[in-house]
């Protein structure tokens, strides 16, 4: 059980040419981690250096005991990673098409790996979508398409970069709760931190910063106080404060 | 009429894309500019008008001074160098392209798309591409033709993909084809 | 989405382009018939003092932008010295040196919207022929904002194919990527039409492509 972590360090790695993460060093071991920060804050960035997808220039990263990034092999194995769009993960155009090519990754074996697609649609009770046009589905069903595409090759941690954006109020909350079932590691990049409350480690990072790393209840409430003293204050993100409108109460 | 511009301004946009985007490798690991390709796919999507008037916008903002070409390169240099022909040739290609594709009744897209980006992406692009390097470095046609036949085989494979490209768009989208009206 | 033109500005970027336009097509023309590689040598040696006069920076970048004509121009001299041709290779190879290296000046000292302005005047005439006036503008204008796009999301596909494979990309992402172009076509033709359209013909020409200040 030493391996079962995803371990950060010394990452340093430059974004647009000027240092972003400066010596950057974490080991996660908890089930369940959300990682909550402003736009730019370079979630994105981090969670393609733990998929394995962008390099760091200096430090290292481990999933689980593998080096993601020069081991592929072994990284797809290991890590899921789950986009923001849909539209920016599907590939195939049929759904079976899309959920077999991971597998056919994992065994080498096309005929195999659609074999392997059909009967996990069938344990997802899905199996009418096997033959469906992936861009005819709707919003929601892609990114269940996406999910399942991830979880049919059983990775050990799975990332989610912001999902579900988009979707209605119920089905966020539906595959939210589903995902808290899962017996993977969960690496939930999110602005929705209502959700993040059942979770068992809170980073929050700001420009490549770890400026508060925690429990829930320590790190949420300190997130949400400063969050909203920025909505009527100057920011970097929209600048200075906007005009007065008709409705502004004071 | 927004729909025709929106679509013929934005394959502009993918052909110029393609160019730009070093990960996209054909087989045998030799990476080749995708940009061809792109001339295919305006050709089979848009049909032959559309996608020569998207290829024409593209010429046009290459010469205003955008490096849209492959390794990006542009600017009215292009018009002097020897692959002048093969720049220009694009419009053409894409039409010549479009209209097998809007002319090929029913049967397999696959075939029609292939057949359509070899006819119009290569033995139209390659005329007139030949033709330009002949009159720049003053050679005969046959002698010119000599010095690119070793992209033909390239060009095949990309034929291949753009016939499979709007097999693909036909089965997703097939509202999305302006070529199959 | 940058530009060819050279923000550090010299002499040359305050001709008007038409001017700079003009003389580039007389100095092609000239320089056309001539067989002489001793003649055209001698073409290039202004070409040389222009780009010397806009400064060290300048003719550096010039040189650097050069460099993929050079390698062609390159190919094809040796192609002619084993033929057995080399005057006559030679001067083919200073004549393409010399008139894309003056192209390339004038691509370099000019700014872009002067340049579209140009095209769009070369463009009138087709406004009789159903070409409606604002088209041309909002096209080149999608073309700038959407290459980016596109190569951002080709980079987003080929991430989400090495996320789950460790084989080389292979160009089946195509499909997907032409397809969130033609979805990005309807959406932006309908963002058009709810702002008016291409056809409106209230809206000046001169007024219709700037945003307001």
């Amino acid at each position: 059980m030493m391996n079962n972590a995803i371990v950060l360090d010394g990452v340093n790695h430059q974004l647009n040419d000027k240092p972003f993460f400066k010596d950057l060093s974490i080991e996660l071991r908890e089930k369940r981690i959300g990682l909550i920060g402003r736009n730019g804050s370079g979630k994105s960035t981090l969670a393609r250096m733990i998929s394995g997808l962008i390099e760091p220039e200096a430090g290292e990263i481990r999933v689980h005991g593998v080096d993601i990034a020069k081991d592929r092999k072994k990284a797809i194995e290991t890590i899921g990673l789950i986009f923001q769009n849909p539209d920016h993960q599907i590939i195939f155009p049929t759904v079976e098409e899309e959920i077999a090519f991971g597998l056919e990754s994992l065994s080498g074996n096309r005929k195999q790996a659609r074999e392997g697609a059909r009967s996990f649609l069938a344990s997802f009770g899905r199996l009418d979508w096997a033959e469906r046009g992936t861009f005819t589905l709707s919003q929601g069903q892609r990114h269940l398409v996406c999910l399942m595409a991830v979880l049919a090759m059983q990775p050990k941690a799975v990332l989610l970069d912001e999902p579900f954006a988009g979707l209605d109020w119920p089905t966020t909350r539906r595959l939210y709760h589903w995902l808290d079932g899962l017996e993977q590691q969960v690496v939930l990049v999110t602005h929705d931190i209502d959700h993040l409350e059942s979770y068992d480690r809170i980073l929050w990072l700001e420009k490549g910063q770890l400026i508060a790393d925690g429990a829930p209840a320590d790190v949420l409430p300190a997130y949400r106080e400063k969050m909203e003293r920025l909505v009527f204050s100057d920011d970097e993100i929209l600048g200075p404060g906007l005009p007065a409108t008709n409705g502004e109460q004071g | 009429m927004e729909r025709q511009v929106a679509f013929i301004a934005l394959f502009a946009a993918l052909v110029a894309a393609l160019g730009l985007m070093p990960q996209f490798m054909l087989p045998f690991g030799v990476p080749v500019s995708a940009q061809s390709l792109g001339v295919m796919m305006a050709g089979v999507v848009l049909g032959a008008r559309r996608g020569a008037l998207s290829m024409i916008l593209f010429v046009v903002l290459v010469l205003a001074g955008l490096p849209l070409l492959a390794g990006g390169r542009g600017g009215l240099g292009v018009l002097a160098g020897p692959t002048v022909g093969f720049f220009l040739g694009w419009p053409f290609a894409a039409y010549a392209t479009g209209l097998i594709v809007e002319k090929w009744g029913k049967g397999n897209l696959l075939i029609a798309g292939t057949f359509a980006s070899i006819v119009g992406g290569i033995f139209v692009l390659y005329l007139l591409g030949v033709l330009g390097m002949a009159v720049r470095l003053d050679k005969s046609f046959m002698e010119a033709a000599s010095m690119v036949l070793v992209f033909i085989p390239g060009d095949v494979i990309k034929a291949f993909v753009a016939g499979f490209v709007l097999q693909g768009i036909a089965k997703a989208r097939p509202s999305a084809l302006l070529s199959r009206g | 989405m940058l530009s060819l033109t050279v923000e550090q500005r010299s002499w040359m970027h305050r001709l008007p382009v038409w001017l700079k336009l003009l003389l580039l097509c007389l100095f092609t023309l000239v320089l056309w018939p001539l067989a002489d590689w001793r003649l055209l040598l001698a073409s290039c040696l202004p070409v040389v003092l222009l780009y010397a006069s806009a400064g060290r920076y300048f003719a550096k970048l010039g040189a650097q932008r050069l460099k993929p004509v050079v390698y062609l121009v390159a190919i094809i001299f040796i192609y002619q010295v084993v033929t057995g041709r080399i005057e006559e290779g030679l001067a083919i190879c200073l004549k393409i040196i010399a008139t894309v290296s003056l192209a390339n000046l004038v691509t370099m000292t000019s700014r872009l919207d002067d340049m579209m302005a140009v095209i769009e005047t070369l463009a009138k005439p087709f406004h009789a022929l159903g070409l409606p006036p604002r088209a041309l503008g909002f096209a080149m204008g999608l073309v700038i904002r959407f290459t980016p796009l596109f190569l951002q999301r080709g980079t987003q596909l080929n991430q989400a194919w090495r996320a789950r494979s460790p084989r080389r990309t292979s160009p089946r992402l195509l499909v997907p990527l032409a397809l969130s172009a033609i979805d990005d076509a309807d959406r932006v033709a309908e963002a058009l039409k709810a702002r008016g359209g291409l056809q409106n013909t209230k809206t000046k020409e001169t007024q219709s492509d700037s945003a307001p200040q």
